[in-house]
């Protein structure tokens, strides 16, 4: 069987950057008084086509959650720009919506609160809110959980409530920052097939910030590699795997011929980052 | 078999044990006073302070005395949770200010404010202003603290959230920062207000004009003891009675808690 092909991506080669999220070449360095400046991204450039759910891989501290706060409109790069549907990004949109690795659910409010906080700070009207709360909280297979409070949750369903209050914005792009990557593996498969299902019905744009590559074949259209720091995008993995697709795919030989490639690809990087140098 | 499990269930109802431990420990005392364990002069019966109490409770000096003593602490408390919490922030927001100060406001916290008293009523003179500045100034220290310490502890991940979905700045302090920092800025609350209380019935029973404190000292120098100990039931009860106010306020801000 051949090797999926790989490309490079670029602003004008892998989609219309007119359509969906379109990164054009960016550059991040923190710079802070004491210490000397850190590049975490080079020079990154590419474009999420509407719809289409596309994985950042890479090894740990490269800069892969420095990108999604980026397109979050939470961090300014130094250099180059992000483009949503032709539009700039300057700050948090509307039509962004995050999910973070981190519990970040509002303790002091029950699951149906939580879900609505984004549209409370919308300020959309209280019955309307609680309406389309209810529906993705249906969704993400919360019902009957509306009115605890996340310490009576596991872990995996307080993800699965920052899922839905990042769904019920109705958003055009979602971002996820490694979201089960506090989790168990069991939990984490559980929650990685539930994503699946719920994004075969929606059928958002997604930017998934993660390091698992089983996860990343498993979910995504496209596998993007970065390198180590300073970060560039090393290479674009199509993952052709069909849709929709059901969480049996990882025991399917392609998965396999997926998760090796990627693998070798970022072997070389985490020795890098090591230190170890490529190994043969 | 059935004792223990019996046993088990008391336990289970809190409230019912305390009553019921308060209920002992009166009965108790009211036992040694009355057969002469405890001397009159030291402790009367209970039953002996409540007749006291229900005595002045009547009385037109007794609204006085509570009126003072109540403004004084509700002015102190008052001055130091307005002055205290925008300190905190301040320190939370501007850490240099923080790293300046901290070892001031730290100093403040150790030292027995109460030594300016005479100082101050030389320069006020016998009235609630000299109660009410170190009052005040003994129940900001750990409002102030606390604050600080209470917004450093807010997980930053909840200011990323804030922001991926635009929050003013007021719906961020009042449906994030709030909430968030109500568990550990409650207690500093709770203790400024144990302050207000101490320093002013202390300041009080000192040297003032009128007022709780006051007449508990007046009554003790005077050897009135069942008065004396019927004024300390009233700031007992007043102590309660705002400890309660406090917490019912902290669990309606984080209706999670118990």
């Amino acid at each position: 069987m051949a090797e999926p092909a790989s490309r490079l991506p670029s602003a004008d080669g892998g989609g219309d950057p007119a359509r969906g999220v379109a990164f054009h070449s960016i550059g991040m360095t923190f710079r802070s008084e004491r210490a000397e400046a850190t590049q975490a991204i080079a020079d990154v450039s590419g474009v999420i086509d509407e719809g289409r759910f596309v994985s950042v891989i890479g090894p740990s501290g490269c800069g892969k959650s420095t990108l999604l706060d980026i397109v979050g409109g939470l961090l300014e790069p130094t250099d180059g720009y992000v483009t949503i549907l032709g539009e700039r990004v300057t700050g948090p949109r509307r039509d962004t919506a995050m999910v973070f690795q981190e519990d970040s659910t509002l303790h002091w409010r029950t699951v149906l609160e939580n879900v609505v906080f984004g549209l409370e700070v919308a300020k959309v009207d209280k019955t309307e809110r609680e309406a389309r709360a209810r529906d993705i909280i249906k969704l993400v297979g919360l019902a009957g959980f509306e009115g605890h409070h996340p310490r009576q949750l596991s872990g995996g369903m307080k993800q699965r409530v920052a899922i839905a209050r990042a769904l019920v914005m109705d958003p055009r792009i979602l971002l996820m920052d490694e979201p089960f990557g506090a989790l168990d593996q069991q939990t984490r498969m559980f929650v990685g097939a539930e994503l699946l299902r719920i994004w075969e019905k929606t059928r958002k744009s997604v930017l998934f910030i993660t390091h698992d590559i089983q996860e990343a074949v498993a979910l995504s259209d496209e596998v993007w590699v970065m390198s180590h720091r300073p970060a560039v995008i090393k290479d674009v993995i199509p993952i052709n795997l069909g849709r929709p697709r059901s969480p049996d795919v990882i025991e399917s030989p392609e998965f396999q011929t997926h998760t090796n490639r990627l693998w070798e690809l970022l072997k070389v990087e985490a020795d890098k980052t090591l230190g170890v140098g490529a190994v043969g | 078999m059935s004792q223990t499990v019996a046993l088990g269930q008391v336990w289970r109802r809190p409230r019912v044990v305390r009553w019921t431990l308060i209920a002992i420990l009166v009965a108790g005392l009211e036992a040694v006073t009355r057969g002469g364990l405890i001397g009159p002069l030291t402790a009367p019966p209970p039953s002996v302070m409540v007749a006291a109490l229900a005595r002045i409770v009547g009385t037109a000096q007794f609204a006085d005395d509570l009126g003072r003593t109540a403004f004084t602490i509700g002015a102190a408390f008052g001055i130091g949770f307005l002055l205290g919490v925008p300190l905190g922030v301040l320190f939370w927001r501007v850490p240099v200010v923080a790293r300046v100060l901290e070892p001031f406001v730290v100093t403040l916290y150790a030292m027995p404010t109460l030594v300016f008293y005479p100082i101050l009523l030389a320069l006020m003179g016998l009235n609630a202003g000299p109660i009410i500045t170190i009052a005040a100034l003994m129940a900001l220290i750990p409002i102030a603290l606390n604050t600080m310490v209470a917004l450093r502890g807010v997980n930053p991940v909840l200011h990323k959230l804030a922001a991926s979905v635009n929050c003013s700045r007021p719906q961020y302090y009042r449906k994030v920062l709030v909430p968030a920092a109500t568990p550990l800025a409650i207690p500093g609350v709770k203790l400024g207000f144990i302050y207000a209380i101490i320093g002013t019935i202390a300041m009080e029973f000192i040297l003032a004009s009128r007022g709780i404190g006051f007449r508990a000292g007046f009554n003790y120098r005077d050897f009135n003891i069942p008065e004396m100990y019927a004024y300390v039931l009233v700031v007992v009860f007043l102590s309660v009675s705002i400890n309660y106010a406090l917490g019912a306020l902290e669990r309606r801000i984080r209706r999670d808690m118990l």
